[in-house]
């Protein structure tokens, strides 16, 4: 009963904060509107690349339009619901240095909750999302996949886990803010390289880079292997079958690990002394 | 007075130095993406050498060529924004200098920075681990750089317009990334403009972007017959006139309206 109630707050917590910052954004209403057009116009450059190249190639390896663009939907669709929740996550930095982190200490609330509650990036949201809205609808439809309810599930849980996937990247890079070490340069480029990789077919690539992307930066699990699991191309064999359904144990795994990193750096937390509330 | 500008284009080139983990991150960034771009036209050829009349060396060193000048054409976007949001740009314009040549000479600290830190060291990569073709000619290679720098300049002042808007804007975020990812499809500058749809190509045509990095590419791969390199060369002067122009009247109008909360 308490754990349900426990639940119960935490759910009343996050719709409150989530009131708020739509506020914060809505206060600036054409800015934010432009701002989510511009991240919808970037994201969708590489996406105009794919469709260009197709158009005059029609496949590669086998892979054609539809195929390649709905590979690309779980990058876009993930990254959306990977910002929904975390973004207090992804600007951890500021979140320490600014002071903010203080403040969140004293609350009788638990700090996770609080860092994914605090903080909302609606444009990177929207914007990543419409893309990824858009190329789902174009082609989840022609790709010929039977949206038959065990599809469907697998879609769902697979989504979740790809985003759990990138928010673990993330937070393993904000463990180091404990230490006031900075990675954000470092991470960013780990992971959007990573990501730029995940975009096309893994076996494009030359076999180092694959099991770069199977173990260390697990980008094959956002995308490849959730997209052959609807795709079945017959180069599926270069890899072991097993992979199709590991999206969302990687995610977990990855997470609890980071997670008890992330509980340790906190004990070697101290202020940086600049909290301004 | 040449002599202040040179000294400014220098600081910036030192203050660059202090950074130069991030300009680290640029180069293996550039890297990859060749490394990205190589792979998938791999896949496109398959062992063939030859697609659609064009040669897979020629895509690859065009690739090369566009993700290296990308390098060099990355510009300091929000100088001008962040000036006019702290106030400090009153400050600049007491100073006995000309605003737009100090940010020119600015960007040019940039750019000497960028090519020696990232475009040298990644040529000299791209050379031997991704066969990046030599140049058509020598005469071709000369050319080719005037064009480069011509291209810079179209960039330059196509970007000029946008920062400009800070005067009347606050924040100029979206405009420069929609700018971005105008000029990084339009341009040619990820995608060869010969595998574009005609339409689109009939319409880049008559845009400035063609001007930017399609021309000099093409130049260095000797696509362009030597009676029209100069057409080419005068096609990217007239851009560049012209976004000056408009650039020069958006300034005037922005000097003019300029209103300072104190700084």
């Amino acid at each position: 009963m308490k754990l349900l109630n426990n639940t119960f707050d935490t759910i009343r917590l996050f719709a409150r904060f989530t009131k708020l910052n739509l506020k914060i954004t809505l206060e600036y209403k054409l800015d934010r509107t432009l701002t989510f057009f511009a991240i919808f116009c970037r994201e969708s450059v590489n996406v105009l690349v794919i469709y260009f190249i197709l158009k005059k190639f029609i496949s590669i390896k086998g892979w054609e339009m539809n195929e390649m663009l709905f590979l690309y939907s779980f990058l876009f669709l993930s990254y959306s619901l990977f910002v929904a929740f975390f973004t207090g996550i992804r600007e951890f930095d500021s979140v320490i240095y600014s002071g903010e982190f203080d403040r969140l200490l004293i609350r009788p609330v638990g700090l996770l909750t609080q860092i994914i509650c605090a903080r909302m990036d609606h444009c990177a949201f929207l914007g990543h999302g419409a893309v990824g809205l858009i190329l789902f609808i174009k082609t989840s439809t022609s790709v010929g996949i039977q949206w038959t309810p065990t599809n469907i599930l697998y879609y769902i849980v697979t989504l979740v886990g790809a985003a759990i996937i990138q928010a673990s990247l993330f937070m393993l890079s904000s463990c180091f803010n404990f230490w006031a070490i900075r990675t954000t340069n470092l991470r960013n480029m780990i992971f959007f390289n990573s990501r730029r990789f995940a975009g096309y077919p893994i076996s494009f690539y030359p076999a180092l880079i694959q099991n770069l992307l199977i173990y260390v930066t697990p980008f094959a699990f956002v995308s490849y292997f959730p997209a052959q699991y609807f795709l079945r191309k017959p180069e599926l064999s270069l890899f072991w079958d097993g992979f199709l359904y590991m999206t969302p144990i990687v995610g977990v795994a990855m997470f609890a690990l980071v997670y008890m990193l992330w509980k340790n750096g906190l004990k070697h937390y101290s202020s940086s002394g600049t909290s301004m509330y | 007075m040449i002599r202040m500008y040179v000294e400014i284009a220098k600081k910036v080139f030192q203050n660059n130095i202090v950074y130069r983990l991030d300009y680290f991150a640029g180069l293996i960034n550039a890297l990859i993406v060749i490394l990205v771009n190589i792979s998938i036209w791999k896949a496109i050829y398959e062992e063939e050498e030859v697609l659609g009349g064009i040669q897979f060396r020629y895509v690859i060193t065009y690739l090369i060529l566009g993700v290296l000048l990308q390098t060099i054409f990355m510009m300091d976007e929000y100088l001008i924004e962040g000036k006019v949001n702290s106030g400090l740009v009153s400050m600049d314009l007491l100073k006995p200098m000309n605003f737009k040549a100090y940010i020119l000479s600015h960007n040019i600290g940039v750019l000497m920075f960028r090519l020696i830190m990232q475009f040298t060291p990644a040529l000299i990569v791209s050379m031997f681990a991704f066969g990046l073709l030599p140049p058509f000619s020598l005469l071709y290679m000369f050319y080719f750089i005037v064009s480069v720098v011509l291209g810079y300049l179209v960039l330059y002042n196509l970007n000029f317009i946008i920062w400009m808007t800070s005067f009347w804007f606050y924040k100029t975020f979206s405009l420069v990334t929609i700018k971005d990812a105008a000029v990084t499809i339009l341009s040619g500058a990820l995608i060869p403009i010969w595998f574009l749809p005609e339409k689109l190509v009939n319409f880049i045509e008559l845009t400035p972007f063609g001007s930017i990095y399609y021309i000099p590419i093409s130049i260095y791969l000797g696509q362009v017959p030597p009676n029209d390199i100069i057409l080419s060369l005068i096609k990217q002067a007239f851009w560049i006139v012209t976004l000056f122009l408009l650039g020069h009247i958006l300034w005037k109008s922005a000097a003019k309206k300029l209103v300072v909360q104190g700084g």
